[in-house]
């Protein structure tokens, strides 16, 4: 008998690939919703008239046209690089408070006010906040994004530590992990279930908080191209710079998260019933 | 010789005494199944013996290299395949990748796993399978002791059997010595070289009784035998069909 921990490369590689089909088969869902949004768009826009919402098709032209045009390819890298990295900060710090209080109830019932608080300050105070002490800078838009999106990402991980199943703990240790060990191996894998959707909605929030902090602290980006807009009366440019903010989240989140996520929970897509997978 | 020593173990969970005075050992190439009530601590002693709880006061000798333990509900990682829990143990002990196959497949082998059922995920595999793999699991680490918490209590009748031959092939021919917590007497009359008994109120072991012959050599007619004479006739297990839920308050 061969010894094999694993299928051969090439079984893996079908393996792999069956996945990504089955994920872009799984994408004719999405786009059927698509559409029918922008069906219920035209047919706002045939009741209002374009001064008040423009047609999708007028819209995409904007999208099009702005896709020509070099400076704006700079605005939306500008919004996209404060939001990653605004995701990146809140994640990082976020998913290490909530381990820490994860393992640690006292921590937990310290933070949990302090999570409520912040919860109920409006992200607009923390613009306003920011505004005076960073100014319009990148430093503005992370420290809101930091702010917005700290409490879910830290609850996240702290709940994924907290029910985390202590019967594998005891076997791990039963097997010789210290402490450390079993974090690794079992403790920080069995977050991942509240995790995740916490981390996805941080990253919604990242997006949607880059571009109202650029807006208001008039910080250039999509916000300060969504403020020229409105001076202008621009609908079409406005909602194709929506457009953009919303396709880049989708970009991100399909080409950061979901891959991810689906190598890691594998093991899941395994205990579903063939036909919930289509 | 003794493999594993417990002199005047005591253990409390938060101030609550659960274990007093416990005397217990386990010779060489031995296996020792305790019994007792439910409740009375027989899984607190099996975790104080093995180094997983701290004990209050007393001594515990290990004479063994390696441990390993098997517990009432599998226990496996969710998220790695039969395989991958099987080769956990192996991890941990930082066992070069090449060899972790090799000793993988040997694992599975005495656990009479198929190798078909290595690339699935517990959610996949039956009951029985799954105490399979966490036998797998414990043999892989190559132990000289193992622990078993009640590792059967949970499956069906004659699935048990099955595991139980497993384990006498596994462990009682293959000379390795053990502590097997049950409070089945029959289990215990099938698998062990002798049965130790535990106090209701974990105030001691009240004492121990050979078991006739070596394990996989008991015919089914001895081993009933046995376990009628001994709820009929010795006082010793005469309380360990006990259950009061409300002790434990
Ligand atoms: N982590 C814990 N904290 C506090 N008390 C505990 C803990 N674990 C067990 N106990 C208590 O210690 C006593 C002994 O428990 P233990 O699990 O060792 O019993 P047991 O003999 O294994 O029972 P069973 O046969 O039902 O498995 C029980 O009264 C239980 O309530
Ligand atoms: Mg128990």
């Amino acid at each position: 008998m061969t010894a094999r921990l694993k299928p051969p490369l090439a079984t893996r590689l079908a393996e792999r690939a069956g996945r990504v089909l089955e994920f872009l088969w799984s994408g004719w869902a999405g786009l059927a919703a698509l559409f029918l949004l922008a069906a219920v768009w035209q047919a706002g826009h045939e009741a209002y008239g374009p001064f008040i919402l423009t047609s999708p098709q007028a819209t995409v032209a904007a999208v099009w046209q702005l896709a020509g045009d070099s400076s704006a390819w700079a605005v939306a890298g500008l919004t996209l690089q404060r939001a990653l990295t605004g995701f990146v900060l809140v994640g990082g710090i976020g998913v290490s408070l909530g381990l820490v209080a994860g393992y640690s109830p006292a921590t937990m019932r310290l933070a949990q006010p302090l999570i409520t608080v912040l919860m109920g300050v409006p992200p607009i105070a923390w613009i306003v906040l920011a505004m005076i002490w960073f100014g319009g800078s990148d430093a503005t838009v992370r420290t809101v994004i930091l702010v917005s999106a700290l409490p879910v990402v830290f609850l996240g991980a702290a709940q994924g530590i907290a029910t985390r199943d202590r019967g594998l703990d005891r076997m791990a240790q039963a097997f010789g992990a210290g402490p450390l060990r079993r974090f690794l191996t079992v403790g920080l894998r069995q977050t991942t279930t509240t995790l995740f959707p916490a981390l996805v909605l941080a990253l919604g929030t990242a997006f949607k908080v880059a571009v109202m902090a650029e807006l208001l602290a008039n910080a250039g980006g999509i916000g300060g191209a969504l403020a020229d807009a409105r001076i202008n009366l621009d609908i079409a440019t406005a909602l194709a710079w929506v457009l953009i903010a919303v396709v880049l989240l989708i970009a991100v989140e399909y080409t950061l998260v979901h891959p991810v996520k689906g190598e890691i929970d594998r093991w899941r897509r395994a205990a579903q019933p063939w036909g919930v997978k289509r | 010789m003794n493999v594993l020593a417990l002199h005047s173990v005591e253990h409390a969970y938060l101030g609550r005494s659960v274990l007093k005075g416990i005397e217990l050992s386990v010779g060489t190439s031995e296996i020792v199944a305790l019994v007792g009530p439910s409740g009375c601590g027989k899984s607190t002693l099996a975790q104080v013996a093995a180094g997983l709880l701290e004990p209050k006061s007393g001594r515990i000798e290990r004479q063994y290299r390696r441990h390993a333990m098997i517990f009432q509900d599998p226990s496996l990682l969710p998220w790695a395949t039969a395989a991958g829990n099987i080769a956990f143990g192996l991890r941990l002990a930082r066992l070069p990748r090449r060899q972790r196959a090799a000793r993988v497949a040997e694992a599975a082998a005495l656990a009479e796993l198929e190798p078909g059922d290595l690339g699935k995920y517990p959610v996949e595999l039956s009951g029985g399978m799954r105490q399979r793999v966490a036998i797998a699991r414990a043999l892989a680490v190559r132990p000289d002791f193992i622990y078993f918490d009640e590792p059967f209590t949970a499956l069906d009748v004659a699935l048990r059997r099955r595991m139980q031959d497993l384990v006498i092939a596994t462990c009682a021919d293959a000379g390795l010595a053990g502590l097997f917590i049950t409070h089945d007497l029959h289990e215990a009359a099938r698998i062990a070289h002798r049965v130790a008994v535990l106090d209701t109120y974990g105030a001691g072991v009240l004492g121990d009784r050979p078991l006739p012959g070596r394990p996989g050599s008991r015919s089914e007619a001895q081993v009933q035998d046995w376990v009628g004479a001994a709820l009929s006739r010795d006082p010793l297990f005469r309380h360990i069909h006990d259950v009061d839920e409300r002790q434990i308050a």
